[in-house]
């Protein structure tokens, strides 16, 4: 194919896909994330049953079956269940606004267990008829149980750890099944002073009586407990047909069902046998319900009924052909919740909530409007700066950012991603992304043209050359957001495939679109002129010996580094709760109060000592007060709520909290490590690959440098470390190479064409050559970072605030600390040793430049020849090889690619104007040549 | 937190390495692997010593890691500059 027909097709393919992305956008829509819509998310980790003794892979893809037939009745469109890691499941539930409503639907386990009553039940000591004497102390309850034996003859539960305060018999965590996670939530992670430990053995339960308020009685009775051997005689698994129904006589909400063939035969039998007894226990003149047995439903550790086995009735038994109902004081919303987990059935292992998050729907759209806002800012600013500075080529960039924002919409609705605030921040940074592409290659072409080629054959000489780059530096991106997507939590997941995605999208319009366009206008008037370009005259020109006056850069780096550690080990890192753990929570109240006012509605409901902040937040509303405590279970959760509710009124929609358990905190912090370090490695073998093993340490060094330089500034300015900036980290560790690529691609380059020159004179004229663009590069990438900065909301802007001093930072050791270290590495191969000590014998001392060894090239022309093809040719790979000769569309070749230290001085496209350049080094040489070979006649 | 420190302030010294003649075994990156591992070890040994955990940081935990650093590049320097006298 041609190359115009070729031109035309990407052209009309792309234009297609434009048109095609427009017709996505305007049907389909997007689906939003919790963090933009408002809902509920709880991360749930799996825990082993005696019937389930480990959390297997498919016990999780059971629970998840299991909650997503939950979730559809709880009516939630478009839920989010995944699992997350080894054991964790994740639940997003939009629109969603009663937290407590969504837990007790979704991680319920909904095990049901059916108990012969008496001869099960533990005796309260004392007490003459233990059925009706529940303990009304938990802690006297659990002491009888740890008592017992252990014995399992089909039980439920293993043996069951409790932690109570051993003065006030308060309990202070458990049932938990390990030390490790009834400490979880303790100080340290340690037992805590004067507490007490208590293990209930497997084969005895510590079960919660039921709560049902009796004729005459105004309010619930107090919680009670009771002690039973846990040998059940029927489980919800006998059971079949569940339906919510109204009792005929007493019109009370029930749960009816019939049973299974064997479960039919286990309750005909278990009822006998209760029926039998009362008939035995029966003292003649009692009511027969007084001696009648009891027959128990036990739901997850509590009592849904305890109903009576009438004897004189069912002296037989019952034999269940007509089914059973469970009778208690439901309300019709729990009755058909319980029929409904019945239905659904029970999950094959334990869901403990370790995480608990609720957006407000106010909130979620005020952080979409925030996070659009700063996007449509940072893609403008971009433009401008592109149009700016590139002139026409800017323009074509500009539509090729245009183009890139329609099909990466597009490809959001259809794929589609949800997208979250992270996600948004993804998107805007790829804005800079793609037109990074396009500053790589239109700074290549301003070069190709000021060294003196036509407009076409800069422009094929352009792509030719700066793709490469291009393909190294988003390579290398995606790795970053493919490491970040496989290892992070939920939220960052998004934008790591946002980022992931997005970098793909930006390769087909930065580089064949635009390559494509200016192919076809390669050759009109419109092109033809260099000032159209942005390509008139080098305005600057860097003359700067960068790797001499590294050691003061280094000794910068040094002292930032030691300030740094000095802060991080006095002031240490402000971390987020997501992962020390805790309860944050954002409530906008009606009625004027202050952070006392709020300290004290706390208090009422037995929440204290917890940090209570004004914070300014118009969007949310006039008087928004942020509350952070320890971890707070659920109820305490909706108690804090209605508390402040009462006392100042909240107004509706305005609560927004986020509970998460030192379980999930570990878990984010050790997944946000393993992410460091995996992208670290990726980076470094890619690197090594791509390059020279050689070149992959320094890049490890200058990411260890933005790393620990970002660290300290957070410690210093006592910014929050949330699981967002982890990944603003990462993207860092990706933006970082960016400009490291661009300056070791031309390293690269440069050495087969300098094969005389030392390696710091090589890396010194590669980075005269690429400054402008790695500036550039990261100025465009910094334009839409800033823009989050000023228009995001919180969480943008906290991200963008890590960006922000990622770039700054990879901006700097890129050029200060990457190619210093490459140099003084390099230069101790022995070919680069001798080429350096051939240059001092010459000329006393390295010139900065390359060029400059004017000394050593009056040495070269007087030298045999054969003496300079040894030296070339030294093994190391720096072989003096013939550059190959670029080629136009019309087939015409230039100079260009000469040996750079044989082209003469005034035609070099980059480095010192002829007059400047080096005049100081020249007149040195030119003494030193007078030295050695004496004044020319 | 602790290892941070010192890993930070094992970096820290290294950049000041450039000022020495540079016959370290491996060049910049065997110092820097020396000044890392000094400081990671002695600050190790004096935070074991001072009975403190790994999240218990103070001044001391930074200070405690310079002369760490300084050691390991002085351990790095020597056998490289033993090796290029061999």
């Amino acid at each position: 194919m041609g190359r115009r027909r070729r031109n035309l097709f990407v052209l009309l393919f792309v234009g297609g896909l434009i048109a095609v992305s427009a017709l996505v956008i305007a049907t389909k829509q997007t689906r939003l994330g919790l963090d933009l819509r408002g809902g509920v998310e709880l991360v749930y980790q799996g825990q082993p049953t005696p019937q389930q003794p480990q959390v297997t892979q498919d016990a999780i893809d059971r629970s998840l079956e299991i909650i997503r037939q939950r979730t559809d009745k709880l009516g939630v469109s478009e839920p989010e269940i995944s699992r997350l890691g080894r054991d964790q499941i994740t639940v997003g539930l939009p629109d969603v606004s009663n937290a407590q409503r969504a837990i007790d639907q979704v991680g319920t386990t909904a095990q049901m267990f059916f108990y012969d009553w008496e001869p099960n039940v533990i005796a309260k000591p004392g007490a003459t008829t233990p059925a009706e004497a529940p303990f009304t102390n938990l802690y006297e309850a659990v002491k009888l149980a740890a008592k017992q034996k252990a014995e399992c003859r089909g039980c439920t539960e293993g043996p069951r750890l409790y932690l109570f305060d051993s003065k006030s018999h308060r309990l202070l965590a458990g049932p938990e099944t390990s030390k490790r996670d009834l400490f979880s939530n303790q100080k340290g992670g340690k037992q805590p002073p004067n507490s007490e430990i208590l293990t209930v053995p497997q084969g005895v339960l510590v079960i919660e009586n039921v709560r049902e308020k009796l004729p005459g009685q105004k309010a619930l009775p107090a919680q009670s407990w009771f002690v039973i051997r846990d040998r059940p005689s029927l489980s919800g698994k006998d059971i079949k047909d569940p339906k919510q129904q109204f009792d005929p006589t007493t019109n009370q909400p029930n749960v009816s069902f019939d049973f299974s063939g064997e479960g039919r035969r286990k309750f005909h039998d278990v009822t006998r046998v209760i029926a039998q007894r009362g008939l035995e226990n029966h003292v003649p003149g009692n009511p027969p319900d007084q001696d009648s047995g009891h027959f128990a439903v036990v739901l997850d550790n509590k009592i849904v009924s305890r109903p009576i086995i009438n004897f004189q009735e069912n002296p037989d038994g019952i034999d269940g052909r007509t089914g059973a109902q469970i009778s208690g004081s439901f309300t019709i919303q729990q009755a058909q919740d319980l029929a409904d987990f019945l239905k659904i059935g029970a999950l094959p292992i334990k869901l403990k909530l370790i995480s608990q998050t609720q957006v407000s729907a106010t909130l979620g759209k005020q952080a979409l409007n925030e996070g659009l806002r700063a996007g449509a800012v940072g893609l403008l600013i971009v433009v401008l700066f592109l149009i700016l500075y590139y002139r026409l080529l800017g323009l074509i960039a500009s539509s090729a950012l245009a183009a890139y924002g329609v099909i990466f919409f597009a490809l959001i609705k259809l794929i589609p991603i949800t997208l979250t605030l992270p996600g948004i921040a993804g998107l805007i940074l790829t804005i800079g992304v793609a037109a990074d592409s396009n500053i790589v290659i239109f700074e290549r072409i301003k070069e190709e043209i000021r060294a003196g080629r036509s407009t076409a054959s800069a422009i094929a000489a352009g792509y030719k050359r700066g793709i490469a780059t291009i393909v190294d530096a988003n390579v290398v991106t995606v790795l970053t957001a493919f490491v970040l997507f496989v290892l992070a939590t939920a939220g960052v997941k998004g934008f790591a495939f946002t980022l992931l995605i997005g970098t793909l999208v930006s390769l087909l319009t930065a580089v064949v679109f635009t390559q494509a366009v200016l192919g076809s206008m390669g050759r009109t008037r419109l092109l033809s002129s260099p000032i159209a370009l942005g390509a008139a005259r080098e305005r600057l020109r860097w003359h700067f010996n960068f790797m001499g006056a590294s050691r003061w850069f280094f000794s910068m780096s040094g002292m930032i580094l030691i300030v740094g550690a000095v802060a991080l080990a006095t002031l240490q890192l402000n971390l987020g709760i997501d992962f020390k753990s805790g309860t944050r929570a954002k409530i906008a109240v009606t009625k004027p109060t202050d952070e006392n006012g709020i300290l004290a509605a706390l208090s009422s409901v037995g929440i204290n000592g917890e940090s209570v902040q004004r914070v300014k937040d118009p969007g949310f509303g006039a008087n928004v007060f942020q509350v952070q405590t320890r971890q707070l279970a659920p109820e305490q959760v909706g108690r804090l709520e209605s508390a402040i509710d009462r006392r100042y009124g909240i107004a509706p929609g305005k609560f927004d909290s986020q509970s998460v358990g030192p379980t999930f905190g570990k878990t984010v912090a050790k997944s946000a490590i393993y992410a460091i370090i995996f992208s670290l490695l990726v980076i470094g073998a890619y690197v090594a690959l791509r390059f020279d093993p050689k070149f992959a340490i320094p890049v490890l060094i200058a990411l260890f440098h933005d790393i620990l330089i970002t660290a300290g500034v957070y410690s210093l300015t006592d910014r929050e470390v949330t699981s967002s900036t982890v990944a603003a980290f990462l993207t860092i560790l990706g933006f970082s190479l960016y400009d490291t690529i661009i300056v070791f691609d031309r390293i690269r380059e440069n050495v087969p064409r300098l094969p005389r020159a030392a390696f710091s004179q090589i890396v010194n004229r590669s980075m005269s050559e690429v400054l402008t663009r790695s500036l550039a590069t990261s100025f465009s990438t910094l334009l839409p970072v800033l823009a989050l900065l000023l228009f995001g909301g919180t969480t943008l802007k906290d991200f963008a605030f890590a960006l922000l001093v990622g770039i700054a930072s990879g901006t700097y050791s890129s050029i200060f600390i990457a190619s210093p270290v490459l140099t003084a590495w390099k230069e101790r191969e022995p070919t680069y040793r001798r080429k350096r000590q051939r240059i001092l014998d010459q000329m006393g001392e390295i010139p900065a430049f390359p060029e400059e060894n004017v000394g050593l090239r009056a040495e070269d022309e007087l030298a045999s020849p054969a003496a300079e093809t040894t030296d070339a040719s030294d093994g190391d790979g720096a072989v003096s090889e013939e550059p190959e000769a670029l080629v136009d569309d019309g087939g015409e070749a230039d100079g260009a690619d000469q040996p750079l230290e044989d082209r003469p001085i005034g035609s070099r496209p980059i480095g010192s104007p002829p007059g400047a350049e080096g005049s100081n080094g020249a007149k040195r040489n030119r003494r030193q040549r007078r030295r050695k070979h004496g004044r020319p006649r | 937190m602790a290892l941070l420190v010192w890993f930070t302030m094992g970096i820290a010294i290294w950049h000041f390495a450039v000022f020495v003649p540079d016959h370290f075994w491996g060049g910049i990156v065997g110092a820097f692997l020396g000044a890392i591992a000094g400081a990671m070890t002695v600050g190790a040994v004096a935070h074991v010593a001072a009975s403190k955990t790994v999240g218990d940081t103070d001044l001391s935990t930074a200070l405690v890691a310079v002369p760490g650093a300084l050691l390991g590049l002085a351990v790095v320097f020597l056998i490289g500059w033993r090796a290029e006298r061999a």
